[in-house]
């Protein structure tokens, strides 16, 4: 029998002048992380590394669930509503979440789309950040796939849905962590991974962005897994070489969810992720 | 590559819980290697035969056209970057997919895993 670290409570912030009701995880004390999931997914992928005692020790690790994923619930009137996740709405969500939980200058950690917005938070409100960890994020990538695929009454979503991004993941993921990430994508609502590769694969916005991020007192390091077919090491490389003084690491035996398919393999490289962070000032409760 | 194919088939043939994900696909499938094609004819899950062309009187739903080399590479037990994959391979620029995707997509769990069943295991060569 054993009983994790982890905890989880419910945050009710407004996004776009309506209630949000939000799940999130956290665990450990010290620097303030918010960790991004991916689309598709939700906050499990981060568990190994809310785990992890010698990670945690020295940095409090939190964990959302985005509206529509996870524990997080759509809003009031989703039934009539098509999910499209946008720029403008992710980083509400993001800020609302903040302040909510009163984080000062936390370190911003994403993945894949959750990478995407925290270059974009990097560009338009790198101050209210120590630094960002951008993880499989790249400045954009183009669907060679067709989105409305995952989202029909004919077809289960979640299941093609996983099917698709199994091609992201690394033959050195370990077969549970492997089958763990692609049950969250199973579980995926009905359009809900199609709403978030529109924002994924159709906002360029930040491609003329990357210039603006200014890297001296926020420092941005981004990390891409070899295996990742969908943001390549050479879509991290020209996204990281836009950057002034951004630094990269490729993973050569990872792919698109790092943290949750194979977290011993990750492990190394988000440790020395934090190490790049500076140390924020006292972080609030 | 028709004795790839015919072990493929066997083992598919040998292995429940993949026929289940394949109970509603009956379909042939188009693999063209090189110039070399062969037509895998499913039934409700079962891969019922491996039929080596040219043919122009087949019919086929979809079609996974790629070389020789790339396959044995997708076959190794750890492969590398983009032959880890179908889509990789197509990603990769060793790969095409033509035909009904939708009909693929639909059922790429099981074509990805039937593809895989001659996958190496670690540590074995042959």
């Amino acid at each position: 029998m054993s009983i994790e670290p982890i905890t989880g409570r419910y945050l009710t912030v407004d996004v776009a002048g309506a209630p949000r009701r939000i799940y999130f995880e956290e665990a450990g004390q010290g620097q303030a992380v918010l960790c991004l999931h991916t689309a598709g997914a939700d906050s499990r992928q981060w568990r190994h590394l809310m785990n992890d005692a010698e990670v945690t020790a020295t940095h409090r690790l939190i964990a959302f669930d985005m509206p529509w994923h996870g524990k997080s619930l759509p809003p009031e009137g989703f039934e009539t509503e098509e999910y499209l996740l946008t720029t403008e709405a992710y980083i509400e969500t993001v800020l609302a979440v903040i302040d909510g939980l009163g984080l000062e200058k936390p370190v911003l950690a994403g993945c894949s789309m959750g990478g995407r917005i925290a270059l974009q938070l990097a560009a338009l409100h790198g101050d209210r950040f120590s630094g960002f960890i951008a993880i499989e994020a790249s400045d954009f990538q183009a669907a060679w796939y067709d989105i409305d695929w995952f989202h029909r009454p004919d077809a289960h979503g979640g299941e093609m849905g996983a099917a698709l991004v199994s091609a992201n993941i690394s033959p050195f993921a370990p077969d549970q962590e492997r089958w763990n990430t692609l049950w969250m994508f199973m579980q995926s609502g009905p359009g809900v991974f199609r709403g978030d590769l529109s924002f994924y694969t159709q906002d360029k916005s930040l491609i003329d962005r990357l210039g603006q991020i200014k890297t001296d007192n926020t420092p941005v390091h981004l990390i891409v897994g070899a295996y990742d077919m969908t943001c390549t090491p050479e879509d991290a490389r020209r996204t990281a070489a836009a950057i002034p003084g951004a630094t990269l690491a490729v993973m050569d035996e990872l792919g698109h969810f790092p943290m949750s398919e194979h977290p011993a393999g990750f492990r190394p490289f988000f440790v020395d992720a934090l190490g790049r962070m500076p140390r924020a000032r006292s972080q609030a409760a | 590559m028709l004795a790839i194919f015919q072990d493929i088939q066997a083992r598919l043939n040998d292995t429940p819980h993949l026929m289940r994900l394949g109970r509603l696909f009956s379909e042939t499938v188009l693999i063209e290697i090189d110039s070399e094609e062969f037509y895998l004819r499913f039934d409700r899950g079962r891969l019922v035969d491996v039929t080596p062309g040219p043919s122009r009187k087949t019919p086929w739903r979809f079609a996974l056209r790629t070389d020789a080399e790339a396959l044995h590479r997708f076959w190794c037990a750890r492969p590398e970057p983009g032959f880890h994959d179908i889509f990789g391979l197509v990603k990769i620029g060793r790969g095409r997919i033509d035909g009904d995707i939708l009909c693929l997509v639909k059922n790429l769990r099981f074509f990805k895993d039937v593809m895989a069943l001659a996958r190496h295991k670690e540590g074995v060569t042959a």
